[in-house]
């Protein structure tokens, strides 16, 4: 069912900026060309994140958070492997971005894993990243219990994500 | 700032970590294959960004969000009452629903511009409205998970698209909760200016 989400919503699309005439292959040209800025920023983000990701699991240090978070984790009722996940992304978006990839390709996209994986990444954001970017043009910068809220809702929705994909 | 310590906590942890442990020669090459797997992602990454983005300039000359951002007025009022500069609402509604489009290079100059605006007007009300903005933002609003999808696509999945309706109800719990802890926030607590803590970095 799902498989039809994405075809529908494309060809809606299209339909409609036919039938207003607009210049749509232009427009994908500039959208596109935007893509290309928006890689080669991350490129260097991700290269610092995922090199430190690399050196934490070489060194041993990750299996031996993961054994020390593995009670809470079990709270959540997620899978240990998750965990590194679920707690760097709100602060990073490139190393939560090595890490699903890591996960889709250790234990495959359709498992319970690899769902869950997906599930947290698309459905939180970069927490302190946005705050600092959404307070930069402001005086007062004080972020008051906007940031307990967000975490706490983040946790709350990573939780039924654990609870939905069985 | 957070990324700086972040990045030295990390690096700097496994390097000592490794060294005691007994795996000094197993550093430098993972440090190395982390940097390469960067290169792959960003590969994989750039087709998602071509196709998705150059989709989302289609939704943007569509206008829609705009057209989706009168409606949210209404629940706006609810959300953030007492705000006096008209611009406020026009901002944040915008903010809103290019954020919910996936209209990320859209979205954020409005929000930027929406803090700015309550940010001067300086009132309690006004200080109230941006923690729920800041809530709303960073609970995840976005309805197509793009670069999720391509992820999972280049990882061979036999269906993508299996995780959108899971996602939509996860982040739509998230921003509910989050939400509901704002509004009691706002209740118990008259003065956010009285808060002690500092925005991050």
């Amino acid at each position: 069912m799902t498989d039809y989400i994405l075809p529908l919503l494309l060809i809606a699309l299209l339909l409609t900026c036919a039938l207003k005439r607009l210049p749509v292959y232009d427009l994908f040209l500039k959208g596109s060309k935007q893509g290309l800025t928006v890689a080669l920023q991350v490129l260097p983000n991700l290269a610092a994140m995922l090199c430190a990701i690399s050196l934490m699991e070489a060194s041993g240090l990750t299996q031996r958070l993961l054994r020390l978070l593995a009670p809470v984790i079990h709270l959540l009722g997620l899978p240990i492997e998750t965990a590194p996940l679920v707690l760097l992304r709100p602060l990073s978006g490139s190393a939560s971005l090595g890490l699903l990839e890591k996960l889709l390709a250790e234990f495959g996209p359709d498992s319970r894993t690899g769902l869950i994986a997906s599930v947290v990444m698309g459905s939180s954001e970069t927490i302190f990243y946005t705050l600092c970017v959404y307070m930069s043009s402001a005086k007062d910068r004080r972020t008051g219990y906007a940031l307990f809220c967000s975490l706490a809702g983040m946790l709350a929705g990573v939780w039924l994500a654990g609870l939905m994909i069985r | 700032m957070l990324l700086q310590w972040l990045f030295l906590l990390m690096i700097l942890s496994s390097l000592i970590y490794g060294l005691l442990t007994g795996r000094a020669a197993l550093l430098f090459p993972a440090a190395l294959e982390g940097v390469s797997s960067a290169v792959a992602l960003t590969l994989r990454l750039l087709s998602g960004y071509l196709f998705f983005m150059g989709m989302m300039e289609l939704v943007k000359a569509l206008r829609l969000h705009e057209k989706m951002a009168k409606l949210l007025r209404p629940l706006l009022r609810f959300l953030m009452p007492g705000l006096h500069d008209p611009e406020i609402p026009k901002a944040i509604s915008l903010n809103l629903t290019a954020n919910l489009l996936g209209l990320g290079n859209a979205a954020t100059p409005t929000g930027i511009e929406a803090v700015r605006l309550m940010d001067a007007e300086d009132t309690i009300a006004s200080r109230h409205a941006i923690f729920m903005l800041l809530i709303l933002n960073s609970t995840s609003l976005q309805l197509l998970p793009t670069t999720v999808l391509t992820l999972r696509t280049a990882a061979g999945s036999a269906s993508p698209a299996a995780i959108l309706w899971p996602t939509l109800v996860c982040t739509g719990f998230s921003t509910l909760v989050g939400v509901i802890l704002a509004l009691l926030c706002r209740k118990f607590i008259h003065s956010p200016g009285r808060l002690p803590q500092r925005s991050p970095a």
